[in-house]
C-alpha cells in the first residue's frame, strides 16, 4: 500500500484572508479575481456575493466559478475540507490558493494547514478590519474575543473603509489594532483597494521562476496613490543571519516584498516572499548571477526607500557595488 | 369495499390525549387511529381483533426530535464507545471500559475485513468514561501495522490513528502544530485535532471517510436503530439536503421503513434566501413518511468541547470563551429571513450567550414580522438561565433539551465546565415545565445513544455516570418526561396534529412496552423493554436484546 503521498513538485502559496463580517473580505476577493494575472484558486464562504464581470465567466456550476483568466472560485458551503481537498487534487496546479476565513472564523487555524501540507507554503495571513466599526467591535463583550483572535493571527492588517472615519476615528482604529497586534504592519484602504500588485508582485505567477520584470503594472485602481512601489537592486550575496535580522526589522509601512537574491552560504538563487511580517526564502532552480533584485510595495512614506535600502545593505556581503538606481519609487 | 379495521388490545394504553388518557383498545383503519376506548365501547364493531399486545402497555410511538442520520452511517463501522448500544440489526453491543477492550474489538473487526488496505474505522470512543485513559498509536498498532486504523471520539472532533496512518498523513517528530500532540519521546501520539491535522489525515487516506453521499442502507440503518428504541418519528436535524440526498430519502422512506423521518435543512449550506426557496420546493415533496420544511441553525459549539459561548462568569475552569459558528448580527438576518417566510427554525445553542443571541434574534424577527405559533425551537439550550427561560416563554419558543448530557457529561460539567451551581441547572427541564414552555428532550444520536426511555430516565433522575444527582429541583415527573418524548417532541416538529398521541384521526404509530412505565420505579425507567412498534398500523417487532 502507498504509505506516503508523493512529494509535491512545487509548493503552492497559500494566503488566508480573514476579518469580521463586513470588513471587506468579499470586496477584496472580487478585486483579486477580476484583476488576477495568474491561476488562482479562491475559496469563499459567501459564494453569492462573488461578483465578477460576466464576460470573465467561463463556467459556473453553482459551487465553482471558472474564469477566463484562469482563476477558479469555489464555495466552501460544501464543507471546508472537501472543497480544499478538491482544489489540491486539481491536475493542473494553481499559482496561488487564497482561502477566505468566515466572518467569525479564526484565520490562524486555516493558516496552520500550510505548516503540515507539503504542497502548500504560507504566503501570509491578511486580516481586514472595518475602520468605523473596529473600536466598537473590539469592546463588545460578545464579539471582542472573536475579533481579537482574528487580528492576532494577522501578518498584515488592512484597515479598510478609511473614508468612513475622520482623523479621530482613524486614530482610534489604529490604536485598537496596535493594542491587539503590536508591530504588525497596517495598510489603510478604501473599498479594500490594496494595490493591484499586492498579490501579483511582478512575474507571471508568484512562485514561478522570477522573470526579472521590474516594471510593475500601473493599474487604474482608486486610492492607489496611497502606495508606493520600491525597487532594490544590488550585486553581492546576503549573509543569511543578517538578512533575517533585517527582514525582522523592516518598517511597518512595508506591505509586500518579493524578489530573488543570493545567500553567501548557499549555492544558487533564492526567492524571497514577504507579506507584512511573514517572510520565506526558497531555492530557485537557476544559477546565481551574484545579484539581488527585490520589488516592494509600501504605504506612502518618503523615508521608507532609504530605510529599506539601509537595512538590506547592512546584510549584504561584498562585492557590494551599488549600480543603477538605488531605490526608487515607481 | 370498506377497509379492514384492526382492533388492538393492550393491558394499558397511555394515550397522551388529556381528555382520554387511558384506554385498553385501539381501532386502526387505513394506517390511522379510528377510535380509542375500552372493550365495552367496541362491542359490535366489525374488526379483526389483534390480541398479541394484550399483556403489553402501549404508548404513542416515541418522537426523537434531535438526532442525525449519521447514526445510520456510523454503524457501517466499528463501535468502540463506553456505553452499551444496540446496533440496527438488534445486537446488543456492549460498552468498552478499558483500552484493552477497545483494541480487542478493533482487532476482531480487522480480521473480518478482507481488503488488507481498507480503512478500519472505530467510532464513539470517549476517554472521559475510561478514567481519562488515552489511546495512542501504540495501542492501535496492536490492531494493525499494515492497515490504516482510525478511531473517532464521541465528540467527533478528535481522532486517533495508528502509526501507518500517521506516516500516510506525513506526521512525524518534525510536525509542529498543536493538533498533533507528541509522546514523551517526541513522536506523534496518534491523536489528531483541528482542520489542519484532519486535512492531512484525509489527504493521506485519499478521501474523507466522514463525508460522502448518503445511501439507502444508511437510511435503513437509521430507521432500524430508531425502531429498536420505540421511535416512530425521528428528526435528522442537520442536513445539506443536496438533490442526491433528497433522492435517497425519497426512495428509502416508503412502506417497510419503520419510522417517519423529518430532515432539517442546514442553514449553513446556503444563504437564507436560497434556503427559503429550497424549503418551498422540498415541502412539496413531503409525504406521510418524509417531512421536509424545517431549518437548523448552529450558533455555537459544545460545552464539553469548551466551544460553547457562555455569559460571565464563563467556564468554571477558566477556559477562554468558545466560538460563534454564526455571528449574532448574521443570526439576526438569517432568523429574520426564514421567520418572515413562515419557516420554522431549530436553533442550536449550547452556551447561554448563544441562547441570548438566539432570543434577541427571534425577538427582533417577531417585532419586524409578528407571527403567531411560529414554534421556533431552541435545541440543546443546555445552560439557559431562569431569566432566559422566561424570555423563551414570552417569545413563544419551544425547547428541546439535551437531557442525555446529564448522564454522559454531567460529572465533567460539575467538575470542569460549569461548576456545581450551574451544573445543577444544566438542561433545566423542571424550570421549563414550571414555566409552561413546550418541551422535548433528546439524544442527539450518534453523539449519545438513541433511546427515548433512557432520555426520559435522565430527565427524571438527573443522575450522572458516577451516580451524582445534578439539581434534583430540575427533575421531571415520569408523566412529564413521557410527554416530552411523545407529544412534546411532536409539537416542536409541528407534527402534534398527526403523531405524538393516540387519538382518533392520527397516525397509528405506537411504542409497545413490556412493562408500565408508571409502575416501575423511576430509576428503572430506562430498563423497560421495548417489545414492538407500530407505524401506520403495521407492526414491527423488536428482537430481544
Amino acid at each position: 500500500m502507498r504509505r506516503r503521498l508523493p512529494a509535491p513538485a512545487t509548493r503552492c502559496p497559500l494566503t488566508v484572508v480573514g476579518g469580521f463580517l463586513g470588513a471587506g473580505k468579499t470586496t477584496l476577493l472580487n478585486r483579486l479575481l477580476a484583476g488576477s494575472h495568474g491561476r488562482y484558486a479562491v475559496l469563499v464562504n459567501d459564494f453569492g456575493a462573488i461578483n465578477v464581470d460576466a464576460g470573465l465567466i467561463q463556467d459556473h456550476d453553482g459551487q465553482t466559478l471558472r474564469l477566463t483568466n484562469g482563476c477558479v472560485c469555489c464555495s466552501l458551503a460544501d464543507g471546508f475540507l472537501d472543497t480544499l481537498m478538491r482544489v489540491l487534487a486539481e491536475p493542473e496546479p494553481f499559482d496561488h490558493i487564497v482561502i477566505e476565513a468566515s466572518g467569525v472564523g479564526d484565520p490562524g487555524a486555516i493558516a496552520e494547514i500550510a505548516l503540515v501540507e507539503p504542497g502548500l507554503v504560507l504566503r501570509g495571513v491578511v486580516v481586514l478590519a472595518d475602520a468605523e466599526r473596529l473600536p466598537g467591535l473590539a469592546a463588545d463583550p460578545r464579539l471582542g474575543d472573536t475579533l481579537a483572535r482574528q487580528i492576532r493571527a494577522a501578518d498584515l492588517l488592512v484597515l479598510n473603509k478609511r473614508d468612513l472615519v475622520d482623523e479621530a476615528g482613524r486614530a482610534a482604529a489604529r490604536a485598537t489594532l496596535a493594542a491587539l497586534a503590536p508591530g504588525i504592519p497596517v495598510v489603510e484602504t478604501v473599498a479594500a483597494a490594496l494595490p493591484a500588485a499586492f498579490f501579483d508582485l511582478g512575474g507571471a505567477g508568484p512562485d514561478r521562476a522570477w522573470r526579472g520584470s521590474t516594471r510593475l503594472r500601473a493599474e487604474a485602481v482608486p486610492h492607489e496613490e496611497a502606495f508606493q512601489r520600491l525597487l532594490y537592486r544590488r550585486t553581492g550575496a546576503f549573509d543569511r543571519v543578517a538578512l533575517e535580522r533585517a527582514l525582522t526589522a523592516m518598517p511597518a509601512a512595508l506591505l509586500r516584498l518579493k524578489g530573488r537574491l543570493g545567500l553567501a552560504d548557499r549555492p544558487g538563487m533564492h526567492l524571497l516572499q514577504m507579506v507584512g511580517r511573514r517572510w520565506s526564502l526558497s531555492p530557485l532552480p537557476e544559477p546565481a548571477p551574484d545579484a539581488a533584485e527585490l520589488v516592494g510595495i509600501a504605504a506612502t512614506d518618503p523615508g521608507i526607500g532609504p530605510a529599506l535600502a539601509g537595512l538590506l545593505d547592512a546584510a549584504l556581503r561584498p562585492p557590494h557595488i551599488p549600480h543603477g538606481d538605488r531605490t526608487r519609487c515607481a | 369495499m370498506p377497509s379492514e379495521i384492526t382492533l388492538f388490545e393492550a393491558r394499558r394504553i397511555i394515550t397522551m390525549n388529556p381528555s382520554r388518557p387511558d384506554a385498553t383498545h385501539i381501532a386502526v383503519c387505513d394506517g390511522r387511529v379510528l377510535t380509542v376506548g375500552t372493550q365495552a365501547e367496541f362491542d359490535g364493531l366489525d374488526a379483526v381483533a389483534d390480541r398479541r399486545f394484550a399483556d403489553k402497555v402501549i404508548l404513542p410511538g416515541f418522537v426523537e426530535g434531535h438526532a442525525h442520520v449519521m447514526e445510520g452511517t456510523l454503524w457501517r463501522q466499528t463501535y468502540v464507545g463506553a456505553g452499551d448500544r444496540r446496533s440496527p440489526d438488534g445486537r446488543r453491543v456492549p460498552g468498552l471500559r478499558d483500552i484493552g477492550a477497545v483494541v480487542d474489538r478493533l482487532s476482531e473487526a480487522d480480521r473480518s475485513i478482507a481488503d488488507p488496505d481498507q480503512l478500519l474505522y472505530g467510532w464513539g470512543f470517549d476517554p472521559l468514561h475510561l478514567g481519562g485513559a488515552r489511546l495512542t498509536r501504540h495501542d492501535l498498532d496492536r490492531v494493525s501495522t499494515t492497515r490504516p486504523v482510525m478511531v473517532h471520539h464521541a465528540s467527533l472532533h478528535i481522532t486517533n490513528v495508528n502509526s501507518l496512518l500517521l506516516e500516510m498523513a506525513g506526521f512525524d517528530e518534525n510536525t509542529a502544530i498543536d493538533g498533533v500532540p507528541k509522546l514523551p519521546d517526541g513522536t506523534p501520539s496518534g491523536e489528531l485535532q483541528g482542520i489542519a491535522a484532519r486535512l492531512r489525515l484525509f489527504r493521506g487516506l485519499g478521501y474523507n471517510p466522514m463525508s460522502g453521499t448518503l445511501d439507502a442502507a444508511d437510511v435503513a440503518r437509521f430507521g432500524a436503530a430508531a425502531q429498536l428504541q420505540g421511535i416512530t418519528t425521528i428528526a435528522d436535524l442537520h442536513n445539506d439536503l443536496t438533490d442526491a440526498t433528497v433522492a435517497v430519502y425519497g426512495a428509502a422512506c416508503v412502506e417497510g421503513l419503520p419510522v417517519r423521518i423529518v430532515p432539517a435543512l442546514a442553514s449553513v449550506s446556503c444563504p437564507p434566501e436560497d434556503g427559503v426557496a429550497r424549503i418551498g420546493r422540498l415541502a412539496a415533496a413531503s409525504t406521510d413518511r418524509l417531512r421536509f420544511g424545517i431549518v437548523k441553525i448552529v450558533v455555537d459549539g459544545s460545552i464539553q468541547g469548551f466551544t460553547a459561548r457562555l455569559l460571565p462568569p464563563g467556564y468554571h475552569n477558566g477556559a477562554p470563551n468558545g466560538l460563534w459558528y454564526v455571528a449574532p448580527e448574521d443570526l439576526d438576518r438569517i432568523v429574520g429571513v426564514y421567520h418572515a417566510a413562515g419557516i420554522q427554525l431549530h436553533i442550536h445553542t449550547n452556551g447561554n450567550e448563544a441562547t441570548e443571541a438566539a432570543l434577541d434574534a427571534v425577538e427582533k424577527a417577531q417585532i419586524a414580522r409578528p407571527r403567531p405559533d411560529h414554534r421556533h425551537t431552541l435545541q440543546h439550550c443546555q445552560m439557559a438561565t431562569e431569566a432566559q427561560l422566561r424570555r423563551v416563554k414570552a417569545l413563544g419558543l419551544c425547547l428541546n433539551l439535551f437531557s442525555n448530557h446529564l448522564y454522559y457529561w454531567g460529572d465533567a460539567h460539575h467538575d470542569l465546565t460549569m461548576g456545581p451551581e450551574r451544573a445543577a441547572r444544566i438542561d433545566a427541564a423542571g424550570s421549563a415545565a414550571r414555566l409552561g414552555i413546550p418541551l422535548a428532550i433528546h439524544s442527539d444520536a450518534p453523539v449519545t445513544p438513541l433511546g427515548p426511555l433512557f432520555t426520559a430516565w435522565c430527565a427524571v433522575n438527573r443522575t450522572t455516570s458516577s451516580g451524582r444527582v445534578l439539581g434534583p429541583e430540575e427533575r421531571l415527573s415520569v408523566a412529564q418526561a413521557l410527554h416530552a418524548v411523545t407529544l412534546g417532541a411532536a409539537y416542536t416538529l409541528r407534527m402534534d396534529h398527526c403523531v405524538g398521541s393516540i387519538e382518533a384521526g392520527k397516525f397509528a404509530d405506537f411504542a409497545v412496552l413490556d412493562a408500565d412505565p408508571y409502575e416501575v420505579p423511576s430509576e428503572a425507567l430506562k430498563d423497560v423493554p421495548i417489545h414492538a412498534t407500530v407505524l401506520g398500523g403495521r407492526v414491527f417487532t423488536v428482537p430481544p436484546a
